[in-house]
């Protein structure tokens, strides 16, 4: 760190603990719920009721609901579904958006300007208005739901702009052309250049992306509702759902339901962790 | 100058058609396809559907509901936007300076964004009306004792507690991302020439910090705007459909009241109110970029 | 980075390897197997008894049968055409009467000519003098009482079938509260509770014919006027005064509500035979002494709605009619035979499901208490529902909400019946 050789100020050292104390602050305030879920996760349905803060409920506390959750679930095979679904389509959105970014900022003419604005633009069109028209082009029309392949494909299509814009503006303010005008003038290929060149200087925002898009998949609800039906393509969020009746719903099985959905998550998560702030130490002492 | 031409088309097509390809399929022709079935009435069932013309449209624009519903949405999205960017950017500030246990805190922030939209309001539904109620209900404290969500001021707080909570740290993320590709050289270059603590904020950090700061505000501006999964399961619109959302108000229309072609109508209007708010808060950020 | 993409190509060739997916596997039409048919279950709290039913069918007919399932907050009408829409019908559909009304000339079979029909009788669904719905479970709902809390709390065997007028029951009420029980009532919160079962009760008890209803109500009701209407919402009112969530009405838990009636905390919910689920899970007693008093509206102790419940089916199956095969038609017509003609279906039926039947030719025995009581005055013909009448699919949104801004006492008596009127002026 650049600060280490100069010496802290007490004003300095108050404001610093005054930051680390605002920070602890929001943490607990963050944590909280996930405290509650996984405390109550491991108690009956009525101690919950009864009294969701307890630490000591009547019925004590039991790994049931886990089994439960597991084995209504249909974990193992939930877990692969939805393994599959958020890998590829993750591989293939990174792929095409930052491809199609590198396009829109080096190429500037009349169709990347246009797109620019209007990729953007699509964000905000609403899912449930294309809803409807989706499953009845592609499944009434085309018969071609009820596949992961085609989920799979289809979070591509409705990923391609955030990840498009994200990587646009990385573009524009880090990578320097110089490099690529040099690596041209040495006789690389245009995809060369790209992927050997551009995408590795892409790292800290590929990672984001990365999470982004992989916790966009994992966790999507309603469109796997819409294109998967068949019991054994069911992706984890939707087996969720299992646990909720028509008036009512079983708390303690549900909140392990959800611990175990985001279990994969967060671990992944903390691997990752270490990745970025690897990879962008590295960048920054280059 | 045909040359150039060339050139584009071939990079266009060497770079931009797979992505642009499923882009188009999933998202151009099926929002195409959905405005023509605004001018119809279909049903959702029926093969055949009656060409209605612009009726729906009249029918949107005079509908208060919707417009209330509207307006509910902008007051939600505007204290949504302000206080995820400003804690995010506080908090990816802090998170950025070496602070003890920096990692840990970083990972943490962020979990709440693990958790996908329906079970998220589940949870807090949970929070609020049963394990608030009982803190409430044995500190004495008195604005817990009834749950917030039995009246259309405080759930509409909620609303906005919930949504914060989830966003937070996934703005976070990204303001790290761009305080740390802020060029250290920048940073010293500027506390060489004598830029110190909130001088150094505003004239140096936060312009580079822009393109940062023009992405949250979009990203915060569009998931406000079309929040549907949180409003479901947190409030279902309620109390007495006091908090029902723009997107909940147009999902309703269409699947309960199988109005889909003024579902779609509706579904129309919020887009261009979006769109406009949000082309015109981009060209601003975008045109305070700085590049390097 | 090279190293997290490459993970990541990895860890998703192995999902698909070793958790394949079944993704190009043909609806197995293996001939060994049996033909493979679809049922849209929209009952969650079944879900699991269905699948347990579902393997059983199996193991006997070799036919296999999927549950499909609406998730929460999904509307089953939503599901149902989103699947047709997308080419995947369900062979089978179980609906609410409004969705099949909707939707049965576009999808249902005709199934005038199936045997269950004599066993069902005017409990099948018919249109046109067609039948196209066959009724899946009888449900039945008036205020459940706790007889064993009451009994204790007066000290004294109380008849409960003395108790015919909205009068007697505000006495019963003001007695319990002065003998220690000061809020008798669990009034529940959620508006399909208030808006379609509370304020059902002005529909079910209609005497004439529901197309005659209908017209009333499009015709200018002027609840404000209407007899019934004013008694249904004193009776609302007694609840309201005596509920046990008073200082937070729209905040009370549906669960803890439940748990309060089976414990005894209370005495009254207006509720109906699906809650005995709930309540076990609070530890009420299958012995235990539950029962139904009618939905009291006025005074009139000749009045059947004051001696009767409301009991009727309320879900109905469709049998596809547009996408399905001729052998998968078949295969949907023999399980619904075999939950009507079936040992184990019907057995099944009662116990695992714990659902009434329609069919009159099921004889098990119900489980519990209130169950029991429904099917002991269906046999007595103390029941009485409006056959063919289902309210638009936005009633029970619509009014529910404008009943709670009344239980929360945000709006008056005369503003409730003027949402009523404009609620239905606006129908079609």
């Amino acid at each position: 760190m650049a600060k280490a050789n100069q010496v802290k100020s007490t004003k300095e050292k108050i404001i610093s603990t005054i930051f680390t104390l605002i920070v602890i602050v929001l943490f607990l305030c963050v944590l909280f719920p996930f405290v509650m879920i996984i405390l109550n996760s491991f108690k009956a349905k009525i101690d919950i009721i009864k009294d969701p803060l307890s630490l000591s409920p009547t019925k004590g506390f039991s790994f049931q609901n886990f089994i439960d959750a597991f084995v209504g679930m249909h974990y193992l095979r939930a877990f692969g579904n939805s393994l599959f679904v958020t890998g590829f389509a993750t591989l293939i959105t990174i792929t095409f958006s930052s491809m199609l970014a590198y396009y829109l900022v080096r190429y500037k003419n009349p169709f990347t300007t246009f797109m620019s604005n209007w990729i953007v633009a699509s964000m905000i069109i609403p899912f449930q208005a294309l809803m409807i028209p989706l499953v009845s082009i592609y499944g009434a029309k085309f018969g071609i739901l009820n596949s992961r392949i085609t989920l799979v494909l289809m979070h591509v299509g409705f990923s391609m702009a955030l990840g498009t814009f994200i990587y646009q503006g990385f573009i524009k303010s880090n990578i320097p052309k110089a490099l690529e005008e040099a690596a041209l003038i040495d006789g690389a290929s245009q995809y060369g250049i790209f992927f050997k060149i551009v995408f590795p200087l892409l790292g800290p925002t590929t990672a984001t992306l990365i999470i982004l898009n992989v916790l966009a998949f994992w966790n999507d609800y309603l469109l796997p509702t819409l294109v998967l039906s068949k019991k054994e393509l069911l992706t984890l969020p939707l087996t969720t759902y299992t646990f909720y009746g028509t008036y009512s719903a079983n708390y303690g099985v549900i909140m392990a339901a959800l611990v175990l959905t985001v279990l994969p998550i967060l671990i992944l998560y903390f691997v990752l962790q270490r990745k970025i702030i690897d990879g962008v130490v590295s960048g920054a002492v280059k | 100058m045909i040359e150039k031409k060339n050139e584009h088309i071939k990079a266009g097509l060497m770079f931009a058609s797979p992505g642009l390809f499923f882009f188009a399929m999933v998202v151009l022709i099926p929002f195409f396809y959905g405005f023509y079935l605004t001018l119809t009435n279909w049903n959702g069932v029926v093969n055949e559907k009656t060409f209605v013309g612009l009726s729906n449209y009249i029918i949107t624009i005079n509908d208060p509901e919707f417009w209330n519903s509207m307006l509910l949405t902008l007051k939600y999205v505007v204290w949504v936007v302000l206080l995820v960017n400003i804690i995010g950017f506080v908090l990816g500030y802090l998170l950025t300076n070496g602070l003890k246990g920096q990692n840990f805190f970083r990972s943490g922030f962020f979990t709440p964004n693990l958790i996908g939209g329906i079970v998220l309001g589940f949870i807090w539904e949970f929070l609020f009306s049963r394990v608030f109620v009982a803190i409430g209900k044995s500190s004495g404290f008195e604005s817990l004792t009834s749950s917030w969500l039995s009246s259309p001021d405080t759930a509409f707080w909620a609303l906005v507690i919930v949504t914060v909570w989830q966003l937070v740290g996934y703005m976070m993320l990204i303001y790290i991302s761009g305080f740390t590709s802020m060029s250290r050289d920048v940073l010293e270059a500027a506390s060489i020439d004598g830029a110190t603590g909130l001088r150094k904020v505003k004239d140096v950090i936060f312009p580079l910090m822009m393109p940062s700061v023009v992405i949250c505000t979009f990203l915060t501006l569009q998931r406000a705007f079309m929040v549907y999964d949180i409003n479901l399961t947190l409030t279902n619109g309620g109390p007495f459909k006091s908090t029902v959302l723009v997107a909940m108000h147009v999902y309703d229309k269409a699947f309960t009241e199988r109005l889909y072609g003024i579902g779609q109508a509706e579904a129309i209007f919020l887009f261009l109110v979006v769109a406009i708010i949000s082309v015109i808060q981009v060209k601003t950020g975008r045109s305070r970029e700085v590049e390097a | 980075m090279k190293k997290v993409l490459s993970l990541i190509l990895v860890l998703s060739l192995v999902a698909t390897s070793v958790f394949a997916g079944g993704e190009n596997e043909e609806s197995s039409q293996d001939t060994e197997v049996g033909t493979k048919i679809s049922f849209l279950n929209s009952k969650g709290e079944i879900q699991i008894a269905l699948e347990k039913m579902a393997e059983a069918y199996q193991a006997e007919t070799s036919n296999e049968v999927e549950i499909l399932s609406c998730g929460a907050g999904e509307i089953p009408y939503t599901k149902v055409t989103t699947l047709y829409n997308s080419g995947n019908a369900p062979t089978l559909s179980m609906l609410d009467p409004t969705d099949i009304y909707a939707l049965y000339d576009t999808y249902a079979l005709d199934l005038s000519n199936e045997k269950w029909v004599s066993e069902v009788g005017s409990n099948a669904l018919s249109i046109d003098n067609k039948v196209y719905a066959y009724p899946f479970c009888v449900e039945g709902r008036g205020i459940i009482y706790n007889g064993d809390a009451i009994n204790e709390t007066l000290n004294r065997d109380v008849d409960m079938s003395s108790i015919n007028s909205v009068e007697k029951f505000g006495a019963l009420l003001k007695e319990l509260r002065a003998n220690g029980m000061e809020y008798p009532v669990f009034l529940a919160k959620e508006d399909w509770s208030l808006g379609a079962h509370q304020l059902g009760y002005l529909y079910d008890s209609y005497e004439n014919s529901a197309d005659e209803l209908n017209k009333e109500l499009r015709a200018g009701y002027d609840a404000k006027n209407d007899e019934k209407f004013n008694q249904l919402i004193d009776t609302l009112d007694l609840e309201i005064e005596y509920n046990y969530f008073h200082n937070d009405p729209l905040g009370a838990d549906y669960d803890e509500g439940a748990m309060l009636l089976a414990d005894g905390t209370v005495a009254f919910w207006a509720n109906g035979s699906w809650a005995w689920p709930n309540m076990a899970e609070g530890g009420a007693q299958a012995s235990a002494n539950f029962g139904f008093l009618p939905f009291f509206l006025g005074n009139d102790t000749s009045y059947f709605a004051n001696t009767k419940i409301q009991a009727s089916p309320s879900k109905f199956v469709i049998i596809d009619g547009a996408q399905a095969s001729q052998e998968e038609q078949e295969a949907a017509k023999e399980f619904l035979n075999w939950l009507v003609y079936s040992e184990t279906g019907q057995e099944m039926f009662v116990n695992e499901a714990a659902l009434i039947s329609a069919a009159k030719n099921n004889a098990v025995p119900q489980s519990n208490p209130l169950s029991q009581d429904i099917v002991e005055k269906l046999a007595n013909n103390n029941t009485y529902y409006l056959p063919g009448f289902a309210a638009p699919s936005d009633h029970w949104s619509v009014m529910g909400a404008a009943m709670q801004k009344y239980v929360a006492g945000v709006s008056n008596r005369d503003e409730l019946a003027m949402s009523f009127d404009k609620y239905w002026e606006k129908q079609q």
